[in-house]
């Protein structure tokens, strides 16, 4: 019998009745975890022995194995952002989300690879080689947040922690059937979190029906003066809020993203999601946005990314953090440490971030691409104005095959809306997130909800209610 | 228009890493893709009025705090985190004279 594969509130409801321990489900989680390593690569490490301090039974995460990106800091287990430059890094300290899930009883099992640094989109570039998808191992998981999507959709365990600076938690939500939220920037903490774009960073949360996303989210949510970009809000039960009706709901459609998809069977799919939820008594209107603006996502978000991502990995020198290499000066050493540390994805990224932090380029590209990033923030929050979320396709295709990835991470000018338009969410700091939509040869597809910031209950209400509407939940990809 | 090697060598030297020839040249493509939209970019009616967005909302709530120890880490934990060490202190490589 595997517990792991039920939705959270399950587990639960056999844990306080004795029906099954928390013992019960880390060695089902380790066992499951062990297995499937070598066929979907997506531990960096797997914690055999884990700390358990449950002491609410009464929350529903209690005695619940969860999963991590490891670019979280854990104390007192390895944390390698997936690079060869922190290979060895051992940190001292927890992130704040490890200590509240820790007191909400959760059990972390393992560390997940990600695209290394967070600094890619398709599961491939940790430095142990590409996860795969569960759905068929030829394709991507998706990323940056590779490891932590797979473990949720391979069943291993029913939530996981990622991060998400342009859409590393809601795309490859969508590649691997799950379910992936990423809430108003500044509900939950980002200290402990190896930060790539300050201004961009979210965390982020994976499982398998919203439901179980809203118990996780409520106990990471809050203030915490250890993060300056903390909101300070007023704590919020999502979970028993959670009204999933969509008669009268408002919903925003935009042609230009719709019509951008590049698989004819994801507009079909849209359309579809579309009519169900007209149905259930949602008004659903479109809306024109400016093309030049929605061309202009991924050039702003690489600027501001890449120049953030150039500062903020600074410290990555071999003197402060990481491996050191020998070198017959102080200066040499950093060189052959950065040189040998870093992947080439990696150091092209900081290149395009430190072109655009010199003085003479700052003004036309860094400085402009703020100023485009609020001019696309206000066509949404205007477009906001007029309903309760916009809804679009998380992505143009299905997870693309792993054999040609690199390519895939190479910046064209080929798609340059329809899988980038996720990122919109980080420009504004929005809540965000992918449920399940169907599938396209077998392979999952979803769509992606998005509100206006601090709207997180009533992203969540619309995304149950379409996910009810859709019957898509709770989705396991057995792995042979 | 079309970044030289020469200043791609010169940027990730001031980075403090080596890239190869086949690096720089993946990096000229890429570049001529940011630099091509940027340019669009700057066709965007009145772009130069707007105001740059640094985060997405107004942080509240962080004033400057009293200058109080807090959140501090252990000289064990500090020590453990270092590849080299004498007596108390982390040693690193010679960085003067």
């Amino acid at each position: 019998m595997s517990y792991l594969d039920l939705p959270i509130s399950k587990i639960h409801e056999l844990l306080v009745n004795d029906k099954i321990t928390y013992q019960d489900l880390i060695k089902e989680a380790l066992e499951k975890a062990h297995k499937y390593q070598p066929t979907l690569n997506l531990f960096e490490t797997i914690i055999d022995n884990p700390s358990f301090n449950g002491l609410d039974k009464s929350n529903p995460l209690f005695g619940i194995p969860y999963v991590l990106k490891d670019n979280f800091s854990t104390k007192g287990i390895l944390t390698t952002g997936s690079s060869n430059i922190l290979k060895d890094y051992v940190p001292v300290y927890d992130a704040t989300v490890v200590e509240k899930l820790r007191n909400s009883g959760a059990i972390l099992v393992g560390k997940t690879a990600l695209d290394e640094l967070a600094l890619g989109g398709t599961g491939t570039n940790g430095h142990n080689g590409p996860v795969h998808n569960p759905y068929n191992l030829d394709r991507q998981s998706g990323g940056s947040s590779g490891g932590s999507v797979v473990a949720v959709s391979s069943g291993i365990v029913p939530f996981a922690i990622g991060s998400d600076t342009g859409d590393s938690t809601r795309k490859p939500a969508a590649f691997n059937g799950v379910v992936g939220f990423k809430p108003t920037w500044g509900l939950i903490s980002r200290y402990g979190l190896f930060p790539f774009a300050t201004s961009l960073d979210h965390v982020g949360i994976f499982t398998r029906n919203v439901l179980d996303c809203a118990y996780v989210f409520e106990n990471l949510a809050g203030y915490d003066s250890k993060d300056m970009s903390s909101a300070n809000t007023i704590k919020t039960q999502y979970s028993k809020n959670l009204d999933n009706s969509l008669k009268g709901k408002k919903i925003g459609i935009i042609k230009e993203i719709n019509d951008s998809m590049s698989n004819s069977l994801v507009k079909d799919n849209m359309s579809g999601v579309i009519s169900l939820i007209k149905n259930q008594g949602c008004e659903v209107k479109e809306f024109n946005v400016d093309e030049r603006l929605l061309r202009a996502i991924l050039p702003v978000y690489l600027v501001i990314s890449c120049s953030e991502a150039t500062s903020n990995d600074a410290c990555l020198d071999g003197i402060r953090y990481g491996i050191r290499e020998e070198g017959e000066t102080y200066i040499k050493s950093i060189i052959n440490t950065r040189t040998k540390g870093f992947s080439e994805l990696v150091k092209r990224r900081f290149v395009i971030g430190s072109y655009c932090l010199k003085a003479e380029n700052q003004e036309k590209l860094f400085i402009r691409a703020q100023k485009v990033r609020r001019l696309i923030v206000d066509t949404f929050n205007k477009i906001f104005e007029e309903c309760d979320c916009v809804i679009f396709p998380a992505s143009g295709d299905v997870a693309p095959l792993i054999k040609g990835a690199s390519d895939d991470e190479k910046l064209s000018s080929k798609y340059l809306i329809g899988e980038n338009h996720l990122a919109i969410a980080n420009f504004g700091g929005f809540p965000s997130i992918t449920i399940p939509s169907g599938f396209i040869n077998e392979m999952p597809i979803g769509i992606n909800i998005t509100g206006k910031c601090f709207d997180d209950q009533k992203v969540l209400d619309i995304a149950s209610g379409i996910e009810n509407t859709l019957g898509l939940k709770d989705l396991v990809k057995e792995v042979k | 228009m079309k970044i030289s090697k020469q200043e791609l060598n010169e940027l990730s030297n001031n980075l403090l890493f080596d890239m190869s020839e086949k690096e720089y040249e993946t990096l000229q493509e890429e570049f001529e893709v940011i630099l091509e939209q940027m340019d669009l970019i700057g066709e965007i009616e009145n772009i130069d009025d707007v105001k740059p967005m640094v985060f997405p909302y107004l942080i509240k709530g962080h004033e400057l705090r009293e200058d109080e120890v807090d959140n501090i880490l252990s000289k064990e934990d500090v020590l453990k985190n270092a590849k080299d060490t004498m007596m108390d202190m982390i040693k690193v490589k010679k960085v003067v004279g």
